[in-house]
């Protein structure tokens, strides 16, 4: 599985750079020839010191916080990809993510049981789940205000999203079966890494070199004096609904 | 099964099962078309009909077939009056979901928003998803009177009015700061 993880990523590697999807998605290029360093240098120094001694575990972890890093960039590239092109909207959303990622890892640090030699896979979780929660967010702002991203960016975020989900579920399920799930954990994991892998190479199979076409904006008092007259009279449609609603109950 | 399991596993349910609501896009979804002409492709609004509305339900016409039809007939009238009542009610739904569609062009195309309008806004219109559910179930049912329809009417198409206004407003002023603009420009052209 790690030779076919491997062979995917160069082949994703080499997708990028000849159809010159690296200009476009500098960061995302970035992330993956990253986790190929990686799964290679893993490679290499398992096979020098060993799968169990400590300088390779901590030369493994400390490349997956790099690698983790990586992709919440190449994640925050996608949503500046889909959302920059609206001004105001990207600058709300900004927010909106960076504060939801925050509860997320709150979330994640309360809820986990803290055990010290679970320290890595509870902290790698937490931002796992905080990347998926900004990547679903990103979807119900793109839905809510019906902007529609190109289909290249929706599958790259859903195969981000796939993959967080998966890995943060597989590490829940090592906390809990410690012991006897490490090998299956990270046979999964790999797993999970080709299917995202495979998606992200069938959405880069074309070039995606075009540039994105400039919106017309309004001119910038025009949401001020609108909006507001909007919620107004939806307030007040609201109480009128309310009303309704209150004098039939009375009634009956 | 753990605490820290359910929690977890939980949370990514709820996570997967909203990423398949909000990526899942319907063929017949059409695109919002980030551009001001859409603002102004607005059909005639259903509430211009209540009149008609008004005639269908009027209790004369109710007063004289209790009077003078059998039970049969002013059943058969009573349900077709509750469909007509609930197909306004959707097309009332409608003009306000089409309002709404205008102030998310608004801000999609506005340089700057305002947080605080924007989730007054998505409460609102959650409120009224609630509200208008129960009326609809109410009418279903038989128990809502239909004269109540009147203030939602009144609302949503004044609401249409002002909004009508209020952008006329706004076209205005932008054909004086495109005006300025240019001739900003010729000036500028004139001293080259």
């Amino acid at each position: 599985m790690w030779a076919v993880n491997t062979a995917t990523s160069v082949f994703l590697l080499v997708l990028l750079v000849l159809r010159k999807n690296y200009r476009k998605y500098p960061v995302f290029t970035f992330y993956i020839f990253v986790n190929l360093a990686l799964s290679i240098s893993l490679f290499t120094i398992y096979r020098r010191w060993g799968f169990h001694s400590i300088a390779s575990w901590f030369f493994a972890w400390g490349m997956t916080a790099v690698v983790m890093c990586a992709r919440a960039l190449a994640v925050a590239e996608l949503c500046r990809h889909i959302l920059a092109r609206y001004k105001g909207i990207w600058a709300f959303a900004r927010r909106i993510l960076l504060g939801s990622a925050g509860l997320v890892l709150l979330y994640s640090g309360v809820a986990a049981r803290h055990q010290w030699r679970l320290a890595l896979p509870s902290a790698e979780r937490g931002l796992e789940l905080a990347i998926a929660a900004v990547i679903v967010l990103l979807f119900v702002f793109t839905r809510y205000y019906e902007v529609r991203p190109n289909g290249t960016a929706r599958s790259l975020a859903i195969g981000f999203c796939l993959y967080s989900c998966f890995r943060a579920l597989n590490d829940t399920i090592l906390e809990r079966y410690l012991d006897d799930f490490g090998t299956l954990w990270s046979l999964l994991g790999m797993l999970a890494f080709f299917a995202s892998l495979f998606l992200w190479c069938w959405a880069l199979r074309k070039s995606q070199t075009e540039a994105a076409t400039e919106e017309y904006l309004l001119p910038a008092g025009a949401y001020q004096i609108l909006t507001p007259q909007i919620n107004l009279r939806l307030r007040s449609l609201n109480e009128q609904l309310s009303k309704i609603w209150k004098q039939e109950v009375t009634r009956q | 099964m753990s605490l820290t399991l359910i929690l977890f596993s939980g949370f990514i349910v709820i996570l997967l099962f909203v990423l398949g609501w909000a990526a899942w896009q319907p063929r017949e979804r059409s695109r919002l078309h980030a551009d001001p002409c859409s603002l102004e492709q607005r059909g005639q609004p259903h509430t211009n009909y209540l009149p008609q509305i008004h005639q269908a339900l009027a209790p004369e016409d109710y007063e004289f077939l209790l009077k003078r039809a059998p039970g049969k007939v002013q059943r058969r009238v009573r349900r077709e009056r509750r469909s007509v009542v609930l197909a306004y009610l959707a097309a009332l739904r409608e003009d306000f979901q089409s309002l709404l569609r205008m102030a998310r062009v608004i801000a999609v195309l506005s340089p700057q928003v305002i947080a605080v309008q924007e989730f007054e806004r998505l409460r609102l219109t959650a409120q009224f998803a609630w509200r208008y559910e129960l009326i609809r179930w109410k009418l279903l049912m038989g128990v809502a009177p239909m004269t109540q329809l009147d203030g939602l009417s009144d609302l949503v198409s004044g609401l249409s009015v002002r909004m009508e206004a209020a952008l006329k407003e706004l076209g205005e002023r932008a054909a004086v700061a495109a005006e300025l603009a240019s001739s900003i420009d010729r000036r500028r052209l004139d001293v080259v």
